[in-house]
């Protein structure tokens, strides 16, 4: 049931209860009025005359002619009686007048009981009866009855009727005044449901209400879900992002490996003779594949937390023999002489595994990757526990003064580490850098003696 | 012992390669494709077991668990993953080393070189190392040539470099152990001793190999 027509029909049916109850109060009220009146009218009557008469003759009294005089006898100024009829008894309840009604025993009964006043209201013959014990006490015209109609039945059309017309009016009323609340509510459940479909409109509902209240609920949530969501969408298209730039980083070198592959075919097709060292530039692709895989992993990594998410204890002997011997393959194809050596007894430090060592096989792949055939690329891990050093040196063309503190700038930034770097400034560079700042470690690039580049990580912020 | 290594790999593909790679290396490969097939094998008929964490039916470190319980076996693990928390828990789980995919055959091989070597590095009375035997009860050196006279400093730096091998050592190791480290000298001090002990060893001088960037090596010989 809609909320107007709920309104107005409880209304409705307060309203005619009140009414039927009041309705029944009155009609109480008005009978009791009516029985003293009619006592009163009785009294008048016998006093105005009315007992000389009925003494004179009190076979014939009262005549009961139907003129106005006896039906509406007058009352004192200003005042009129009940109409009624009137008959003279003796004290014990029998009248002289044949023409009169048998005394009511009930009334008898109580004029014995010693009460100067009877009444009877019955609702049945809509019919009152009230007998009065005048004050002489004695001869034919002693206790009077008077007979009147009513009273009307109290739920009679003179009750229900005004009942039924108010109440209508107050449903009428409460439709009516029901009318801004409803648009208001109905106002909201339209914001609400459009909610749905644009998340950006404000839900407005004026005034201090309970319906602004409720609008207000409704405007907080909203605004809550739309944070949300915008969060959401943020982070759906840096990843949409990230694919993409991967998906294009990954490709690039895809198409050249593809392109060594074809070239290959090719040459053995027309019967070229080819060497070992052919193939050498498909498996220096595949492996820059793969470690450009490892440092968008890094990278996304670096993006997403501000510390460290992994912090175990980490044998570096056995990190950076596992490093050097990643690069082994690809050096030993080049003619690049790769060397390593660790203390003989294994320094532990604190850190992040994959980070360190993705770290370090970008400096290692560097040194590799930017020498010429016959160069040499040396990794070596020096001191104890408390005071150690890691040197990756090599004699390749290193990298100009001037630029050295621009790849180790403190921010990092990922699409800078996914670049290619084609003047041999390094893979991902900026992710060993922040990997050191992330450990506490201090990286140093200082040239080699007689050229190249020597990048030295070691514990402590400073030198 | 045998040269017999166990391979558990699901992907058929890098499994075939591996087992390649390990015939060419001299190796016995078994290779085993399914986890729950690798739980019924003995670890200890094996040199050394590769292991892929990322195996159908059983999860690799359960696997990995289960061998541990039952041998000292060294354990290689394959991870595709780049995931720190797993190589760190498999390391906790006895496994000896991982190599992270991709790799080169090289790479592995080089790997399983490198666990399989690692017990025997404690010898302390005696070293042979190609032609050269230390003999470090008596402080005696004998090469091709005979006995070496040798003196203290070039017998340290001459045993630091046996113990270690076909390893390259630093300079700075060879300083710390053979010399005065506080000394700024000592470093270039320590190319006059390894002259010395060239002119000393030779014919067998190739042995003590000059590494570029880093220091010296006593190899096996040509």
């Amino acid at each position: 049931m809609k909320l107007r027509t709920r309104l107005a029909l409880t209304l409705g049916v307060a309203a005619v209860s009140l009414l039927i109850i009041m309705g029944w109060a009155q009609s109480r009220w008005h009978s009791r009025m009516r029985v003293d009146a009619l006592a009163e009218a009785a009294v008048h009557r016998m006093d105005s005359g009315g007992r000389a008469r009925c003494e004179a003759n009190p076979e014939g009294w009262p005549a009961h002619r139907r003129d106005r005089e006896a039906r509406r006898p007058p009352g004192p100024p200003g005042h009129r009686f009940p109409a009624h009829r009137l008959f003279a008894y003796d004290a014990s309840f029998v009248s002289r007048n044949p023409a009169s009604p048998a005394f009511p025993t009930e009334l008898a009964r109580q004029l014995d009981a010693g009460d100067d006043i009877a009444a009877s209201r019955s609702e049945d013959h809509r019919r009152t009866e009230v007998a009065v014990r005048m004050p002489w006490q004695e001869g034919p015209c002693a206790v009077v009855l008077l007979r009147a109609k009513g009273p009307p039945r109290w739920f009679s059309a003179a009750v229900l009727l005004p009942a039924f017309v108010v109440a209508l009016v107050v449903i009428v009323v409460a439709l009516f005044a029901a009318g801004p609340i409803v648009r208001r509510v109905g106002q909201l459940t339209e914001s609400v449901r459009k909610l749905g479909s644009d998340a950006e409109e404000p839900i407005e509902v004026d005034g201090h209400d309970e319906v602004a209240e409720l609008g207000a609920a409704f405007e907080h949530s909203r605004q809550t879900i739309q944070a949300q969501l915008a969060s959401l969408r943020d982070r759906e298209a840096a990843l949409r992002n990230y694919i993409a730039n991967t998906t294009h980083d990954v490709m690039l070198p895809l198409s050249v490996l593809q392109g060594h592959l074809v070239s290959l075919q090719q040459r053995i097709e027309a019967g070229e003779p080819l060497d070992a060292m052919a193939i050498v530039p498909s498996i220096e692709e595949s492996q820059y594949l793969g470690s450009l895989l490892h440092n968008l992993n890094a990278a996304a990594r670096l993006e997403s937390t501000e510390g460290l998410a992994h912090r175990d204890t980490i044998d570096l002997n056995r990190l950076v023999e596992r490093v050097v011997d990643r690069h082994r393959p690809i050096a030993s194809r080049r003619q690049i002489a790769l060397e390593v050596a660790v203390p003989e007894r294994p320094v532990e430090v604190q850190g992040d595994l994959t980070l360190l060592e993705q770290a370090l096989s970008n400096l290692v792949q560097n040194a590799v990757r930017y020498n010429r055939a016959g160069g040499h690329v040396a990794v070596a891990l020096r001191g104890d526990r408390s005071r150690w050093a890691l040197d990756v040196i090599d004699d390749g063309p290193g990298i100009p003064e001037e630029d050295r503190g621009r790849v180790l700038q403190p921010s990092f930034r990922g699409s800078e580490a996914r670049t290619r770097h084609p003047h041999g400034m390094g893979l991902g560079l900026h992710i060993v850098s922040d990997v050191a700042k992330r450990h506490g470690l201090t990286l140093v690039l200082d040239e080699t003696e007689n050229g190249g580049l020597t990048v030295t990580l070691r514990p402590g912020l400073d030198t | 012992m045998s040269d017999r290594i166990l391979l558990v790999e699901d992907d058929a593909a890098l499994g075939q390669q591996v087992v390649d790679a390990l015939s060419r290396a001299g190796f016995e490969p078994d290779w085993v494709q399914d986890g729950d097939d690798a739980r019924e094998l003995e670890p200890d008929d094996y040199r050394l077991i590769v292991l892929d964490l990322m195996l159908p039916g059983t999860y690799g470190m359960d696997l990995l668990k289960r061998y541990r319980r039952k041998s000292e076996v060294p354990v290689l693990i394959l991870s595709a993953r780049d995931d720190t928390a797993d190589k760190i828990r498999g390391l906790e789980l006895g496994a000896d080393d991982y190599v992270t995919k991709p790799f080169f055959p090289e790479e592995l091989l080089a790997r399983i070189q490198a666990c399989l070597r690692r017990p025997n590095l404690s010898s302390t009375e005696r070293l042979v190392v190609g032609a050269i035997v230390i003999d470090f009860e008596r402080r005696e050196v004998t090469a091709s040539s005979g006995a070496l006279s040798l003196t203290p400093v070039e017998l340290e730096i001459l045993s630091t470099l046996a113990r270690r091998k076909g390893a390259a050592v630093t300079r700075d190791a060879l300083v710390d152990a053979a010399l005065d480290p506080a000394q700024d000298s000592s470093r270039r001090t320590l190319d006059v001793h390894i002259s010395r002990l060239r002119n000393k060893l030779g014919e067998d001088a190739v042995q003590l190999e000059t590494v570029w960037g880093i220091g010296y090596r006593l190899s096996e010989g040509p």
